[in-house]
């Protein structure tokens, strides 16, 4: 039942969601919907991986500002030529740190 | 003698694999063919073929794959012990589940021309960039900063936010970068589909997209039907392909 609430949701947020275009290329998107709520913006029936941001102003306004969608180019990093595997890892440790908490956000 | 090693996972009967085995044959050598099997160890001990092994790990047999963190590391460390008792013959690895079907007599040759011409060192279908964006499979995981911060403490690149998807079914790997991508230990639960691509990424090594072959690969509808019509359309693999091996 609640896959079918889901489906029917989503279907009507594909149809008369707002349409969203790739802020560089112009590309369409897809439809969704864009519902401020509590201070956030929910995004709903949106099927690309898009990036957010605030779209830079050629007009200095103080009153209102946008925010757009992006995709990331098709990924093209370039080969980082290896000096081996017993050195893989910016520690130079083919055992990357396992068990290491870096997350110290709790103040534990 | 084949430079590619065809890993092949799966989880059906000893006669599904029988068949499955005999279909590959068509269009890999059958000494290139290793089988890793993800169903039950009596159901593995009836499968009349060498070239096996038996995976043994929950995080392979996930039902709700994504939340459940399905991981491919140890089936694929697996081949890569494999790939070391038969020495240097094998220079690339294919990974295919049971329902990625080769499509192409020549597809070993075809993955090799493209990783070579991409100067690749894994080819895989559907990557995309994926950190600060929307996908939901980023998001759940970004949820834990020991994920976030895994990456800046490994990278041997400049910018250790980067992370990538690509579609778990299949992959064309340089032996290097498969070997040295194994040798990590998962850190904590990483989704394979960000897991291996990412690491791969931060380990130095170019990971590249299989481009118009992505129109191959889908997600959900079984495309046991229309296997002839990929085929003129231009397709060296085509997923997911459920009911072949049936009978």
């Amino acid at each position: 039942m609640r896959k079918l609430i889901r489906s029917l949701v989503l279907r009507i947020a594909q149809t008369i969601g707002t349409q969203i275009r790739d802020f560089e290329s112009g590309r369409s998107l897809g439809r969704a919907l864009i519902i401020p709520w509590r201070g956030k913006l929910h995004v709903i029936g949106l099927k690309v991986a898009v990036r957010p941001m605030f779209q830079p102003q050629k007009r200095l306004t103080y009153w209102k500002q946008e925010i757009v969608f992006a995709e990331y180019p098709s990924p093209d990093f370039p080969r980082i030529p290896q000096v081996g595997p017993e050195t893989a890892g910016r520690g130079g440790s083919p055992e990357p740190p396992a068990t290491r908490k870096l997350n110290s956000g709790t103040g534990d | 003698m084949s430079s590619v090693l065809n890993l092949i996972s799966t989880h059906q009967s000893s006669g599904a694999v029988s068949r499955m085995i005999a279909y590959w044959e068509r269009h890999v050598p059958r000494e290139s063919i290793v089988v890793a099997y993800g169903g039950t160890r009596s159901e593995f001990e009836t499968i009349e073929y060498e070239q096996k092994f038996f995976v043994d790990d929950p995080r392979l047999r996930t039902r709700d794959h994504q939340r459940e963190f399905q991981s491919y590391t140890q089936l694929l460390q697996m081949a890569a012990e494999f790939l070391k008792t038969r020495g240097d013959q094998f220079q690339f690895v294919h990974f295919a589940e049971y329902d990625h079907l080769p499509l192409v007599e020549d597809l070993n040759e075809r993955q090799i021309k493209m990783l070579t011409a991409e100067g690749a060192d894994l080819l895989a279908f559907h990557v995309h960039r994926v950190d600060g964006t929307n996908d939901p499979h980023f998001l759940y995981h970004a949820a834990d900063l020991d994920f976030i911060n895994y990456w800046a403490a490994i990278t041997r690149r400049p910018d250790p936010e980067v992370v990538l998807t690509m579609f778990g079914s299949g992959g064309f790997w340089r032996r290097e970068a498969f070997c040295t991508v194994l040798a990590i230990k998962e850190p904590f639960p990483i989704y394979m589909e960000l897991y291996l691509p990412t690491l791969a990424h931060h380990l130095g090594f170019r990971v590249r997209d299989f481009g118009a072959q992505n129109h191959f690969v889908r997600v959900l509808k079984d495309e046991t039907d229309y296997i002839d019509q990929a085929r003129k359309e231009g397709a060296w693999t085509l997923h997911p392909v459920k009911r072949l091996w049936d009978k």
